[in-house]
């Protein structure tokens, strides 16, 4: 190979054109400036990425690798008084979807349909519903799958990206729907509800309590959740653990109830389709033993959300099951007003134990004519008699010597007309009307002839269950009124007790107990007398001091004179009783309301008598009465600490 | 026999050796970074890429040993030799992504496209040496030039390999620019140049071309999809930070947020472990090496050596710039390699054999010519 000729050529042109080459060579310094403009603009890229938004990009990196997923803590458990578990929890488990670890959202839910035998439309909706939720956060698309579903899941979980399965504690009812409108329910929580609650806390998925102490009790029963830290790849597989914080479970709550009373109660509301409130409360501290409103909600209608359908049918039901009874209905106190009555009309001195009325059966005062329950009259009653016998004339006349702003101021002092301040959620004051009242919201002057239905516990009179239960046990106990209660003890999950039942004085009647212990004589004979109007509660071996009531519903001239059972229901009175017992040393209160029962003795006294029944039954020593007593108060007191 | 030159080692430039070793060096270790975790199956890349420096410092070698003025003579069988390849690739070639680039030697999976780059430069600097104007070219004596630069170009276009073809039209106007236009032919090219990539837009780029421009014109708009490989590589690249996370700690690359790790991606593995403070001093280096390549151009004995190594920094600038550019999301994604330190035997071989021009005109800037019998 000759290459001579072309290094010749090259040769001559190096030596013709020297200048030439430098010329071009000058041009090479146009080219570094263009390098140098480059690496300029890549340094200053780098600069900007790294220094300036470098700790952004960190956060992103971090977020990218890291995936912390949440571990919903169980629930604290519900127990009754004695630690018998009425709602605990148990494990349930979910198919999630991760939308940023699925590519092919269509593709893996039209797989995944009938894995969980659901319909497309179903998991698109689920998947509408959660809109807004951040990529990375897991959309529920179904809750509390089996364990085929679960294990066909774990073991195919490369052929559906992005699904995955979580669980959570979801809670367990022992006893069904025991004490459902006190318990109350749990929800997902709601935009709402996020509105209202820490959103560091709580996320849409999470669950939250609605009703009840589940809601009254959320912070101490809901816990910490926990957290694990796991880094995963860029297809979301995880390759490690990075830490885990374990989750605090909520703090267990016992309550003052008593699973076996509130079972009775309950039982006996249903038995006959009742609707009302039955309330059963220690005298001496407050403690609620049972709280019924009858007819019950079924909590497993609203478990993983109630349906709209479901809802409006409650909501329509006359006997408004979604109501709690026990403090947000309220109804007129009937009789069971007429100890407020006589202790106005004891401590005002308008009468004393042995003052007697004559009742014809009616009473004319004004221009009109107030009748007795008793067509025929009572002849002339004495405060005893009146009491159990619920002679009306007797606390007519009463009632307008003493006035309506009396009885109210006494009503007051006894926990009626004001919240009990009870745990519970929309408590209604109820009502004790005084003239000063009437004025300012009817707009209209007080006739003296009201003040005669006010004293027989009708008229602008309404109370709720639970406030007569009140004014019956300061009636037992001498004139104190305790704020009922319902939770007994808080124990956190280290076993320390972080809340302890206290009995908590609202209000104390001093100087009357003389006058209580007449109006107690009284309360002795509508169960224990032979004339009583409650005997039919009477228990061999237990001394039951009580009181009967009949609210009227309406006044309808066309039902009078008709037979009780003629009546339409929603027309009927409902039927009050109010009792106490052991009526030497009283312990326990027990307050029944049927709506549209008719009368306090037939309608509410047997379940008052039930749960008394329940309550004394092994307590009772029908032998030697005087000395059983005591001897039972010990062992009560031993067995509730 | 030929007689080696004493002079040749007075004047060989270790300054240069030095800068490229230093660089291959990094790369290396960056790759041996980037190939984790393991893949189950097959010789990590790290390990391929050893084998690789090997073979590609042995072509080095063997570039040096000639003097350059013979690469008038050998371009011709190079050039044919390359339009083969390309041929070949397009007939029997092996398809990967869409793609048909390259031929399976068993062993190794030439991609001709990449040996065309150094094609083109030293057909370019052979063609513009020989004939030289000093008041600037005119269309006439383009047309050869253009015609050459055509060739290949087209060859690898319809692969399709839009970011190599456009790297062959980068490197024919950079050297014609270099060698000097005339003012009007320069405004004519120009135009002319312009109305056919707006033609090429309309008609010519495939979907996912067009997606990748669109993409990088707004790459949240498409987090999942082609945007999502320069926003992880954004992210890899910022989450350095200062001082970077240290060697083997990158989450992004390890973890494959990062896609292409350890080819096209591999300098964000690089800022992920090393920051800043890492990246700049790399860049510096490896721009370095660039200048002191122009400073081969400034003092090449004769024209052919001067266009031959700002070819050559042609050539590794640009791929440099357009892949430094687009990891750090200034670009589109356009598969263009970093020299030197994406994985590839063929962008390493070409890389190696473009850097042993260079030393050859270095080492043979002193002498006036070949040694002779």
């Amino acid at each position: 190979m000759n290459l001579k000729p072309v290094f010749k050529e090259i040769e001559d042109i190096e030596e013709k054109d020297e200048g030439a080459l430098n010329l071009l060579k000058k041009r090479l310094l146009g080219a570094a400036v263009v390098v140098l403009f480059f690496f300029a603009i890549i340094i200053m890229r780098l600069w900007m990425l790294q220094i300036s938004n470098g700790p952004e990009y960190e956060t992103r990196a971090y977020s990218n690798r890291v995936r912390i997923r949440q571990v919903a803590p169980p629930r604290g458990h519900l127990l009754d008084r004695h630690g018998r578990e009425i709602v605990t929890n148990r494990p349930s488990f979910n198919v999630v979807l991760i939308q940023e670890d699925s590519p092919d959202v269509g593709d893996v839910l039209k797989r995944l349909a009938p894995v969980l035998n659901m319909d497309i439309s179903e998991l698109w909706e689920k998947m509408r519903d959660a809109s807004g939720t951040p990529r990375y956060l897991p959309i529920r698309l179904k809750e509390d799958v089996d364990w085929q579903t679960l294990a066909y899941l774990e073991n195919h979980n490369h052929e559906f990206s992005g699904i995955r399965t979580e669980v959570q504690p979801v809670r367990v009812y022992h006893y069904q729907d025991l004490a459902a409108s006190t318990i109350g329910y749990l929800g997902t929580v709601s935009k709402k509800d996020l509105e209202e609650v820490d959103k560091e806390i709580y996320n849409g998925q999470d669950t939250i309590g609605k009703r009840g102490i589940e809601k009254l009790r959320e912070a101490d029963l809901r816990g910490e959740k926990g957290y694990t830290y796991s880094e995963v790849d860029a297809k979301g597989f995880e390759q490690k653990q990075l830490k885990t914080v374990e989750p605090l479970p909520g703090r267990e709550i016992r309550l003052t109830l008593d699973l076996d009373l509130q079972q009775i109660a309950e039982s006996y509301m249903a038995a006959g389709d009742k609707s009302g409130a039955v309330v059963v409360m220690e005298v001496n501290t407050g403690r609620l033993l049972a709280a019924v409103s009858a007819p019950t909600i079924h909590i497993e209608e609203f478990v993983g959300g109630i349906s709209k359908q479901q809802w409006q049918a409650l909501l329509d039901n006359p006997k408004h099951p979604l109501l709690n009874k026990v403090v947000q209905a309220t109804y007129p106190p009937g009789s069971t007003y007429k100890m407020v009555t006589a202790l106005a009309g004891l401590a005002k001195g308008v009468i004393d134990e042995d003052t007697t009325f004559y009742c014809p059966g009616q009473m004319r005062y004004g221009n009109r004519t107030y009748r007795c329950w008793k067509r025929g009259g009572h002849g002339t009653v004495n405060l005893n008699r009146a009491i159990g016998e619920s002679c009306d004339v007797y606390f007519y006349q009463v009632g307008a010597r003493v006035g309506v702003d009396t009885l109210a101021e006494y009503a007051q002092k006894l926990g009626l007309g004001k919240k009990t301040g009870a745990e519970m959620e929309f408590e209604k004051e109820g009502l004790t009307p005084t003239k000063k009242w009437k004025e300012k919201y009817r707009k209209a002057k007080w006739q003296d002839g009201e003040t005669l239905s006010v004293a027989i516990g009708q008229g602008f009179n309404i109370v709720t269950p639970l406030q007569m239960c009140v004014m019956t046990s300061a009636l037992a106990n001498g004139g104190k009124v305790y704020r009922p209660k319902i939770v007994e003890q808080v124990v956190d999950p280290q076993g320390n007790v972080v809340e302890n039942f206290a009995p908590e004085l609202v209000s104390e009647l001093p100087g009357v107990e003389r006058y209580l212990q007449s109006i107690r004589k009284g309360m002795e004979e509508v169960v224990q007398g032979k004339r009583g109007t409650a005997r039919n509660v009477a228990i061999e071996g237990l001394r039951i001091g009580g009181k009967t009531g009949t609210a009227q519903v309406v006044r309808l001239a066309v039902y009078r004179g008709l037979k009780e059972q003629d009546i339409p229901y929603e027309f009927r009175d409902h039927a009050w009783f109010t009792c106490y017992a052991p009526a030497e040393n009283p312990e326990i209160a027990v307050t029944v309301l049927v709506e549209h029962g008719l009368h306090g003795g037939s309608g509410a006294g047997p379940i008052a008598r039930a749960v008394l029944n329940q309550y004394f039954s092994g307590k009772i020593n029908t032998e030697s009465e005087e000395k059983a007593i005591p001897a039972v108060i010990d062992q009560q007191e031993e067995g509730g600490e | 026999m030929i007689r080696i030159d004493r002079r040749l080692f007075e004047h060989f430039d270790m300054v240069m050796l030095l800068l490229i070793f230093l660089v291959c060096a990094m790369a290396f270790f960056n790759l041996y970074s980037a190939s984790f975790p393991p893949k189950e199956v097959g010789m990590a890349p790290y390990v391929r890429q050893g084998y690789f420096f090997l073979i590609s410092f042995a072509a080095f070698v063997f570039i040096i040993s000639f003097d350059y003025q013979e690469l008038h003579f050998w371009n011709y069988p190079f050039f044919a030799l390359i339009i083969i390849l390309l041929l070949l690739a397009l007939v029997i070639g092996s398809k990967a992504g869409g793609a048909q680039r390259w031929i399976n030697l068993g062993f190794f999976k030439l991609q001709p496209s990449e040996p065309a780059k150094l094609m083109l430069v030293i057909t370019l600097a052979s063609y513009y040496s020989r004939k030289e104007i000093v008041d600037g070219y005119t269309i006439k004596e383009l047309v050869v030039p253009i015609g050459l630069t055509a060739i290949p170009f087209v060859l690898i276009l319809v692969q399709p390999d839009l970011g190599t073809a456009l790297m062959l039209g980068i490197i024919f106007v950079s050297m014609t620019l270099f060698v000097k236009l005339r003012t009007s032919t320069l405004l004519t090219l120009g135009s002319l140049g312009i109305g056919l990539a707006l033609f090429a837009w309309g008609s010519m780029l495939k979907p996912y071309q067009k997606q990748r421009i669109r993409t990088f014109l707004n790459p949240e708009g498409d987090p999942m999809g082609s945007g999502y490989q320069i926003m992880q590589s954004k992210i890899a690249v910022g989450s350095g930070g200062k001082f970077g996370k240290g060697y083997l700690e990158g989450t992004q690359g390890h973890l494959h947020f990062l896609p292409e790790r350890h080819t096209d991606f591999a300098f964000s593995v690089w800022g992920e472990e090393w920051g800043f403070a890492g990246s700049a001093a790399f860049i510096c280096i490896y721009f370095f090496m660039l200048i002191w390549g122009l400073n081969v151009a400034m003092h090449a004995r004769d024209r052919f050596g001067v266009l031959l190594a700002f070819g050559v920094v042609t050539l590794i600038f640009w791929q440099a710039v357009i892949n430094l550019l687009m990891i750090m999301g200034l670009l589109p994604v356009v598969g263009i390699p970093l020299p030197l330190v994406s994985y590839g035997g063929s962008s390493l071989l070409t890389t190696m054999l473009a850097l042993g021009v260079l030393m050859n005109v270095r080492m043979r800037r002193f002498q006036t010519s070949m040694a002779r019998d």
